[in-house]
């Protein structure tokens, strides 16, 4: 199953190649109209153009491409001539780092606090936690954002860098005052979506005959959350972990833009300005492909979990 | 007189006791305005007066927006507000402007014109190295107008200095240098210290390992993100520059700009808005607001369509309340314009009355051209500090004589791809230039940017005679007269200047006023210091 699942997912990302030039034909001016601008004479546009082969039918240049894949050649950017793999390479541990970072914190605050909300269900804590989760669902990556900034940066205190901008070459690791905000932006967007979801099947899960069993027999309240009812409220929420992480790779684009964290989101959004097809298709590429890995290892995940799920009938 | 208020800035600054070297290096104690045949007002002056104690050392943070992976470090094709920022400080030119916009000599030390302006003679500075220690000559400068030229890779000044014979160029001495021209070219002077015309490379130039004349030399650059710069210690003007260092940092946009600037993390920004400097200045920052001699018109296609009538250009200049516009885009920051560009030239022609918003006498000519209750589609685009907003007022201010402009926003690729020099009304942006250079970029029928389409044949002769005269007053007499026609029948509304607006730390020192158009002193950061 498998290996299907992976060879669907090579097709898939093959076809996002295909309407992503498609895409960028369509869209008008070209890589050398986009570094131009009002400069674009028609001397300078004509030998611009033929320097980087936009001058060529659009088939030619997109087979030139795949065939530079297939040869582990991503090509060069047309922007400013740099390979592309370096150039994506070092945004793609960058943005990494924001995903990975904000996805544990948040999945690990978002369970927890789940847990928390149902354990104490109907406590005046419950309801803070799930007014406040629904109040934050409604506000944008880009207002949190701007919140924290005025708190944290540039109004109230100056506690943390209002922009993450680090030497390039340098891992985003070693500036971790740089992390703060954009981390702390992207972890309170996903909480909320963990945290209603937990509480929702932790709930399921509490009200189930062998929770009350267990407490009948008077197992422990913690061993009774924790061992009992959280392994198997646990399913449901991996399916949205899963989905955070995907919102995750989308939502870097925004808090990139905002915090000009040089990540593949803020690449993504200068590379479609500059037409620059061979980075837009490397990192679309790169997105699909954490899409495709990102439901398979869901689905794989979930199956580990429920064992129910792996019998015939299920 | 510009040249007057440089002598009395010197002066000061001679008398505060800083710098003696720089300022003799310069030539300063002997300079002033060159006149006489063909050299036109050149200015030598190497140093741009300053307020305050420099201070030497220190790392300058910039964050600028404008910039985009497309960030290039070939000083013959700056196009952005952040390639300039580096290749002002990598290279230096042979003349530049100084703050007030009037050329400046700077690696050159005396141009001069034979009487029919067919061949100039350049001398350049004794004394200046590369940074790779080798010493400017001749052969550089020859070197460098055959890069500029080179008809397989047009750059940026190849149009503007088309008029150059690249083969005929001669080498009289190591530091002089004949240039013979295949068409008069009397504007040779001013084409050349328009920014990023004349920076000079060295024989042999490496685009990977880009050397220049510059204060500062290259240490590190990834485009579209951030660049460092460190001093220069064999620059041939001692005691420049003040820093150490220079970081320049790209940035999308003017929010994240605006915050690393209050929350300390850089220290001088570019390009900002009216609408921030309040919440700058609240913070304790400093904002600097220079009258600018950039330039973003409303273009007409004067050859097809609507506008083929001179009256409905007429009519559509006569509805502009240029005030009214320069408040709402620009808080009142900034120059009235008057449908002339070349506003700090010599050869502006100030006599013409300002233009005022009169729809009377604009629903009249509308009437007479048979064009009441027009509608036109105005394509804008985000491609310069408030352009679609001024497009969105010029359309309700139309509409109080019965025209109707609708506004269509496309994106900047879209504008400046297979339509652009095509638009039937549009707008653009230029950077501030001389009045007869612009005018052969893109008012004649061989300028390659003609966006208006402008061909008139009196306006073509009178360009013809002032590019072989090589007597200034006779020139701006003929530019006048070149301007009076634009003025009465032109494509363009040229309805304002935009102002410049910079914002630095209460640290930074050296920021003067800047008529050129660029932010931060045009971007020449040799006189800025830390303290």
């Amino acid at each position: 199953m498998l290996i299907k699942r992976s060879g669907i997912g090579v097709l898939t990302l093959l076809l996002v190649s295909i309407l992503v030039f498609a895409a960028t034909q369509i869209l008008p001016g070209n890589a050398a109209s986009a570094v131009l601008l009002n400069t674009a004479t028609p001397a300078r546009l004509h030998a611009l153009e033929v320097q980087l082969h936009l001058n060529r039918p659009a088939v030619e240049q997109y087979w030139t491409w795949l065939t530079g894949i297939l040869h582990g050649n991503f090509g060069t950017s047309l922007a400013n001539g740099a390979p592309v793999s370096t150039l994506v390479g070092g945004r793609i541990l960058n943005s990494a780092v924001l995903v990975v970072a904000a996805g544990v914190i948040g999945t690990v605050l978002g369970v927890g606090l789940g847990v928390l909300a149902a354990a104490r269900r109907d406590s005046l804590l419950d309801h803070v936690l799930s007014v406040g989760a629904l109040a934050i669902t409604a506000l944008p990556e880009f207002v949190v954002a701007v919140i924290l900034v005025i708190f944290f940066a540039v109004v109230v205190w100056h506690l943390f860098p209002a922009v993450s901008v680090f030497v390039p070459g340098t891992a985003p690791w070693s500036n971790p005052a740089e992390l703060v905000l954009p981390v702390a932006t992207l972890v309170i967007v996903i909480v909320p979506y963990v945290l209603r979801m937990m509480r929702a099947s932790m709930i399921d899960s509490l009200e189930s005959d062998y929770v009350q069993m267990a407490q009948l027999k008077g197992v422990p309240r913690w061993r009774v959350l924790f061992v009992h009812a959280l392994p198997n409220a646990i399913a449901p929420t991996i399916q949205v972990i899963g989905l955070t992480f995907l919102y995750l790779a989308g939502g870097v684009v925004v808090v990139e833009y905002m915090f000009n964290y040089p990540g593949l989101g803020q690449a993504l959004v200068a590379a479609v300005s500059d037409r620059d097809i061979p980075v837009i298709q490397c990192i679309v590429l790169v997105l699909a492909a954490f899409y495709v890995a990102v439901n398979i290892l869901t689905d794989v995940i979930s199956l580990a979990v429920s064992p129910r799920r792996r019998l015939p009938g299920f | 007189m510009p040249g007057n208020e440089m002598t009395v800035s010197r002066r000061d600054f001679l008398k505060s006791g800083l710098t003696l070297g720089a300022a003799g290096a310069g030539g300063l104690l002997t300079g002033g305005l060159l006149s006489g045949c063909g050299t036109g007002n050149v200015t030598r002056a190497n140093t741009i007066p300053t307020a305050g104690k420099p201070r030497r050392g220190g790392t300058l943070r910039a964050g600028l927006t404008g910039g985009s992976s497309a960030d290039t470090l070939d000083p013959l094709n700056a196009i952005t507000n952040v390639d300039f920022a580096r290749i002002d400080n990598l290279y230096e030119p042979l003349i530049a402007l100084t703050p007030d916009a009037q050329p400046m000599y700077v690696l050159a030390e005396e141009l001069t014109a034979n009487a029919k302006a067919t061949e100039w003679t350049i001398r350049i500075a004794r004394g200046v190295t590369f940074h790779n220690g080798k010493d400017l000559t001749a052969d550089d400068v020859i070197y460098t107008f055959q890069q500029i030229l080179n008809p397989k890779a047009p750059t940026a000044a190849a149009a503007g200095l088309a008029s150059i014979d690249a083969k005929g160029m001669t080498k009289l001495d190591n530091y002089t240098v004949r240039i013979p021209c295949t068409t008069p070219f009397a504007t040779l002077h001013q084409t050349l210290a328009i920014p990023g015309y004349s920076n000079i490379i060295p024989v042999g130039y490496d685009p990977t390992a880009p050397v220049g004349t510059g204060p500062f030399r290259l240490k590190s650059f990834s485009p579209g993100t951030q660049s460092t710069f460190v001093r220069y210690d064999g620059y041939w003007q001692s005691g420049l520059p003040y820093l150490d260092e220079i970081v320049i940092t790209d940035y999308s946009d003017e929010t994240s700009q605006v915050n690393a600037l209050l929350a300390g993390q850089v220290d001088v920004v570019n390009l900002l808005s009216e609408d921030v400097i309040s919440e700058v200045q609240g913070e304790g920052k400093n904002v600097l607001v220079s009258d600018g001699g950039g330039w973003n018109p409303f273009t007409m296609r004067v050859d097809t369509g609507t506008f083929s009538d001179v009256r409905v250009r007429q009519a559509m200049r006569l509805v502009v309340d240029r005030q009214q516009m320069l408040d709402l885009v620009f808080g009142g920051y900034g120059t009235l314009g008057n449908d002339l560009f070349g506003i700090w030239a010599p050869e502006y022609d100030h006599g013409l009355p300002q233009r005022e918003q009169d729809i009377d006498q604009a629903k009249s000519l509308l009437k007479a051209a048979g064009a009441e209750g027009l509608h036109v589609q105005l394509v804008t685009s985000d491609i310069a500090q408030g352009t679609v907003l001024t497009a969105q007022v010029l359309a309700q201010q139309a509409a109080a004589a019965g025209i109707s402009v609708s506004v269509d926003d496309v994106t900047v690729n879209d504008f400046y791809g297979t339509n652009y020099l095509k638009w039937q009304f549009a707008q653009d942006y230029w950077f501030y230039n001389f009045y007869l250079p612009q005018a052969s970029l893109a008012m004649l029928p061989t300028s390659s940017l003609n966006e208006t389409h402008w061909d008139n044949s009196r306006y073509n002769s009178l360009y013809s005679q002032a590019i072989a005269t090589v007597d200034d007053s006779l020139r701006s007499e003929l530019a006048h007269e070149m301007q009076q026609i634009e003025y009465n029948e032109g494509g363009y509304i040229i309805p304002f200047f935009p102002p410049v607006i910079d914002g630095y730390g209460a640290n930074v020192g050296g920021l003067v006023p800047s008529k050129i158009g660029l932010s931060l002193n045009a971007y020449d950061f040799k006189n800025l210091w830390i303290s």
